[in-house]
């Protein structure tokens, strides 16, 4: 029981461990950090499939399958599936409100024709519509001057219906980065730029695309214009940079994709037109559908692949269906959503293994810094062991001294770093917003605690000891350099690391990953305890009598 | 026994056949020249250091220390005999209480701890409150003068009740007055019927033992 006596008293007797502790706090912090947000960011492409997407996708880009309708209601008798909806999506061409004359800005989006209704079921898109009254809690830490406070319940009926109330007009529903109108703040929320002159649910806009003919070719532009209803936010940036929402039928018209008649241009009728032979049915280019609760999305494709073939069969025997669904595999696609952002996904988890590793290396530094500074230890208590071991004390108690050193230092060091870890991981956004517009106070605190360095240095130093000159210099350039960059950067304009057109997202994932946490910690208390090993053995070894000689 | 040191390719004998009993109860006295192997004898004694291959045993109660493991031999250097060096060797991070009671702790298992620290304590406690060290208890060996330090490690010594004192010149860094209050404490150890084994190249202070020995070109002599 002395080694608990002497680790405590080694320990808290000196500067050295507790750098060890601290190095070792810092790369379990670094792993954490650097793994959570990566994991947070998988997770947060996984869970944004569910809110823009649904589960499972049944896709047939231009052409569309027709005779969506049955299949989504073939769909929806299945016990896994939980509600599916029919989108109708193409390129197009969107003309804002802004310049004022002639030249309006034009952006590229990406046109999404859907039933609201349905849509809402399957996707998160309900929850996306930014403009809408505050809730209670929304109203304690809303600014002052955020425009949501002015709204009432109408704006988000109006888009959850995509219709325009005031004029009873099919309305437009822009992510909120598609017009230049909308400024994001620190904290997170939208004002109108330009004191509200672009905002757009105030404004129309004009949606061009260009239908393409069932044998391939081009056919007219159509254009329309439409009230922008409301605006939605999901988070994916590349999505809110891109996408704007329609009324199914509307996009369907747009896109040469609604119910039409099937002529034979041999017969005419009596009017002397072409005799109509029967129906070519409204199409839609995905099928959208969510997984009922507790089902795996892997599961409901495997179920789905059933259905569509049936869904086929049945209307490749039905005579009055003249337009018949495509086969599997020709086009037609049934993905999940993972399988969809396949290319986007695995890169992601690849690095983030890769970086698992590569900070794995962090532990032999742990396990470095242990050797080192323990080496240093046990050289300079070799007297202690010699009398330890000349009142009894056993070559494995000596060691076990050293190992106990190694343990504490490591699992101190573990909980500050997860400590650490968790504040960063915590504040990251506010962190990052910091780094983007770096407060001027932290500045003039640097600059005064390095005035203040200065004085010490100077009184400290004044009998010529080179100690405290050396550190009191070294700490004020450090408090000068820090202040500096500060200043640098806010000339500058700040850093910003997490460009939400790179990242995808619009904010930093901050959730710590408890299973990396505690690996984490596990291995540098392993590494520690390595790293003690070597010194401990040295420890045992030490011979009494020539340790009792050393003076 | 013989002890042979190795100093490079060069064998340098110390010990070349010295044979020493010390019957219970014995106060015997060391003297020899420096570096005439008084300390290294001592060592043996010990346990702390071992003779040469077929260069005799140490036996202690009949027993040879070459025979017993390395638990009986740990433990008989934490209970059997107690060691006093000439520079003190106390543990500088511990207080005077606690290098006091480390012997006792080295000899105590875990679950023994909570229930015997306190009588631990008490006991030390009272070992250095009769050398007259009673205000000293929480100050670090550095805070002490030589002889106070010197105290401290007899009342170390004694901490396990041993059989034996084995004292490398006890008073050999401390003056003349500390050095003789310091030969009380251990006499008076010695009328309690503490055997010792001390080891000086004072003829004056030698005079104090039951019987002095001279170690001479490796070998004892009366
Ligand atoms: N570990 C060692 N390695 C090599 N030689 C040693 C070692 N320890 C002691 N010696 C040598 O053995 C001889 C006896 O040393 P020892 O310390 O026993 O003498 P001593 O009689 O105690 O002397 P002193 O009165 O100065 O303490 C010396 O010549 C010394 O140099
Ligand atoms: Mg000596």
């Amino acid at each position: 029981m002395y080694h608990a006596l002497l680790t405590n008293r080694y320990l808290t007797s000196r500067v050295i461990p507790l750098i060890a502790v601290a190095a070792v706090a810092l790369c379990v912090a670094l792993v954490i950090i650097v793994v959570s947000v990566m994991t947070g960011f998988l997770n947060m492409v996984r869970d944004s499939g569910r809110t823009l997407m649904g589960d499972v996708v049944i896709g047939y880009p231009v052409t569309g399958i027709p005779h969506y309708e049955r299949l989504i209601e073939r769909i929806e008798e299945l016990p896994e599936a939980e509600a599916a909806t029919p989108v109708v999506d193409s390129w197009g061409l969107l003309k804002m409100p802004y310049p004022d004359g002639a030249n309006k800005d034009t952006e590229t989006v990406q046109m999404w024709g859907i039933d609201p209704e349905s849509f809402a079921r399957v996707t998160g898109y309900a929850d996306t519509l930014y403009w809408r009254p505050p809730t209670e809690q929304q109203l304690k830490t809303m600014a002052d001057d955020d425009p949501r406070r002015q709204m009432d319940e109408q704006i988000l009926l109006d888009g959850l219906a995509l219709r325009d109330s005031r004029s009873d007009r099919a309305g437009i529903v822009p992510g909120i980065h598609v017009s230049i109108g909308n400024d994001r703040q620190s904290d997170g929320s939208i004002r109108p730029a330009r004191n509200g002159y672009w905002w757009m649910p105030q404004w129309e806009v004009t949606l061009t695309t260009l239908p393409i003919a069932t044998g391939g070719g081009m056919l007219e532009p159509e254009s329309r214009i439409f009230p922008v209803v409301n605006e939605f936010f999901s988070g994916v940036f590349l999505i809110d940079d891109k996408r704007a929402m329609v009324p199914l039928e509307i996009a369907q018209r747009m896109l040469h994709l609604d119910q039409g008649e099937i002529v034979d241009e041999e017969q005419l009728d009596d009017d002397g037109l072409p005799k109509v032979i029967g129906v070519d049915p409204a199409k839609a280019t995905m099928v959208l559908i969510r997984a009922a609760e507790g089902v795996n999305p892997d599961e409901l494709r495997e179920q789905l692949v059933g259905v569509y073939d049936a869904f086929r069969a049945e209307l490749l025997q039905d005579n009055n269906a003249l337009v018949k669904p495509p086969p599997q595999g020709m086009g037609l696609s049934i993905k999940t959503w993972e399988q969809q952002q396949a290319d986007f996904i695995e890169p992601i988890e690849k690095e983030r293994e890769l970086m698992r590793t590569l900070f794995s290396l962090v532990y032999l530094v742990c396990a470095g810094l242990v050797l080192a500074i323990f080496w240093a230890i046990v050289y300079e208590k070799t007297r202690d062991i010699g009398i330890l071991r000349s009142i009894g004390a056993s070559r494995f108690g000596i060691s076990w001294i050293f190992l106990r050193y190694g343990l504490v230092i490591g699992i101190a060091g573990a909980l500050v770093g997860v400590g650490l870890a968790y504040l960063v991981v915590r504040n990251i956004n506010t962190i990052h917003t910091a780094m983007g517009d770096p407060p001027m106070w932290l500045a003039i605190i640097m600059l005064t605690l390095a005035l203040v360095a200065i004085a010490l240095t100077v009184y400290h130093g004044r009998r010529g000891a080179l100690m405290p000159i050396t550190l009191g210099l070294l700490v004020s350039i450090t408090l000068i350099g820090a202040g500096a960059v500060i200043l640098v950067l806010k000339d500058r304009g700040g850093v910003v690391i997490w460009d939400p057109s790179v990242y995808y997202f619009t904010t930093i994932p901050n959730e710590m990953d408890s299973g990396t946490a505690i690996f984490t910690m596990i291995g540098a208390v392993i590494f520690s305890l390595i790293g003690a090993f070597l010194p401990a053995a040295k420890a045992a070894d030490t011979d009494p009598v020539r340790a009792l000689h050393y003076e | 026994m013989h002890k042979t040191y190795r100093l490079g390719r060069v064998d340098v004998p110390v010990l070349k056949g010295a044979t020493l009993h010390v019957k219970p109860g014995e106060w015997v006295a060391i003297l020899g020249p420096s570096g005439s192997g008084k300390s290294t004898l001592l060592h043996l004694l010990g346990d702390l250091d071992q003779p040469d291959a077929d260069g005799g045993e140490v036996r202690f109660d009949g027993r040879s220390l070459a025979s017993m493991s390395r638990r009986a031999r740990n433990l008989y250097r934490n209970r059997s005999v107690g060691f006093v060096f000439q520079f003190y060797h106390l543990l500088p991070e511990l207080n005077v209480l606690e290098n006091t009671f480390l012997p006792a702790l080295v000899g105590l298992h875990r679950w023994e701890y909570y229930r015997r620290i306190g009588q631990l304590r008490q006991q030390s406690t009272r070992l250095l409150e009769s050398f007259g060290l009673g205000h000293r208890l929480k100050h670090r060996p550095r805070e002490l003068s030589g002889g106070e330090r010197q105290r401290v490690a007899i009342a170390r010594a004694l901490m396990n009740n041993p059989k034996v004192l084995l004292a490398d010149e006890p008073t050999g860094n401390l003056d003349e007055a500390t050095g003789a209050e310091i030969l009380d404490l251990i006499a008076q150890q010695h009328r309690d019927g503490l055997t010792i084994v001390m080891v000086t190249h004072d003829p004056a202070i030698a005079k104090l033992a039951d019987r002095v020995v001279h170690l001479h070109d490796g070998r004892i002599a009366e």
